[in-house]
């Protein structure tokens, strides 16, 4: 038995399988590492949108605190920044004495990271509730205020002489060191 | 000079059959050609997002960070204040105690609270007037109580009272604190 075979038709067959072969070398050799290639980076950028996500969520709740807290502790913190002034100290605080001197402010060693600042006061005060008002107050005041050992007490005539330190706590960052020596009567 | 009578038909390579299966491949190359230019799209598209993701992320911790370092600082300066407030307000109680414990019948001229001690001046009709109604108070808080007396010329003795607790017990009321 003869095959008759064209040559047109040998050329047909040799095209189609050179056009099969290339469509084959082409799937295999780069569209399916390329597909493998997409799925990964697909997943890669799946777990990183997933791992934004919990650090977006986890800023958000930071945030919420943060801003529940400096809501909280507003006066704490204002009174930390306020550079301590002698003045408006008196002014605040004189209902509570006779007379009040406050000596010029000194640095002091810091305490837990914030700066201190000392200050020597002498008073008048016409009885001992007079204190009592002036350490109530001294909590509600503009500054973080600590009453330091000694307190003195002298009788003095019908008034009582009261001279005590003060501490001063402030943000490390103030400069009260430049206020100046004030006194008020 | 003619040989036939019917006009010779063309001969061209792209028979029926050629076009055929050229079509059928174009149409197929066009499509894996597209998949491919699609997939490289898309890897570079993946590959910018995440670099993207990746740089805000790092910015987030970044502010989480800070934002840590403020919720600190705060919780510092809250526990400090507290702290010292406490402290004002101990102060406060002592020097009222103080004051409460001294009866009308002695007169207090001077008094000065320490650390860890008090040291009272003041005028008492007699010794025992001191002992049983401020020395005993006095000994009851304190661990180390001296009294000096000095008469007057009334009758009346000036006395010089100087109070110590301990220093360990008032280093472990620190530590408390």
């Amino acid at each position: 038995m003869k095959i008759n075979i064209s040559r047109h038709q040998i050329y047909i067959l040799l095209l189609s399988v050179s056009l099969f072969l290339f469509v084959l070398v082409f799937a295999f050799g780069l569209l399916i590492p390329e597909g493998k290639e997409y799925r990964l980076k697909r997943i890669e950028l799946k777990k990183a949108q997933k791992e934004y996500d919990q650090y977006q969520m986890f800023h958000d709740e930071t945030f919420e605190k943060l801003k529940k807290l400096q809501g909280e502790n507003r006066n704490v913190i204002t009174a930390f920044q306020r550079v301590f002034s002698p003045e408006r100290f008196e002014k605040q605080h004189k209902s509570h004495f006779s007379s009040l001197s406050i000596s010029k402010i000194q640095r002091s060693k810091d305490e837990a990271g914030f700066a201190v600042y000392e200050v020597n006061t002498t008073s008048h005060i016409s009885s001992p509730a007079n204190f009592y008002d002036f350490l109530d107050a001294v909590n509600k005041g503009d500054w973080i205020i600590g009453i330091n050992f000694p307190i003195k007490f002298l009788r003095d005539a019908e008034m009582i002489k009261s001279s005590f330190t003060m501490k001063v706590y402030a943000n490390n960052k103030d400069k009260n060191v430049t206020a100046s020596r004030s006194s008020a009567k | 000079m003619k040989y036939s009578y019917i006009k010779p038909r063309k001969k061209t390579p792209f028979t029926p059959d050629v076009q055929l299966i050229v079509t059928f491949f174009s149409i197929t190359i066009i499509m894996l050609l597209s998949t491919y230019a699609f997939l490289l799209f898309k890897d570079y598209s993946f590959v910018q997002n995440r670099r993207e993701l990746i740089s805000s992320r790092l910015d987030l911790e970044k502010s989480i960070e800070k934002m840590d370092d403020k919720i600190a600082y705060i919780k510092r300066q809250k526990a400090l204040a507290e702290k010292i407030f406490t402290q004002n307000m101990v102060l406060k109680d002592s020097i009222e105690n103080l004051f409460d414990l001294v009866p009308e019948r002695i007169t207090l001229s001077r008094a000065e609270l320490l650390k860890n001690g008090l040291i009272l001046y003041g005028i008492t009709p007699s010794k025992d007037v001191y002992n049983f109604m401020l020395q005993a108070p006095l000994r009851s808080i304190f661990q180390k109580t001296y009294t000096s007396f000095y008469s007057q010329k009334n009758g009346w003795l000036r006395f010089v009272s100087t109070n110590y607790i301990n220093e360990d017990e008032g280093e472990e009321l620190d530590s408390e604190d």
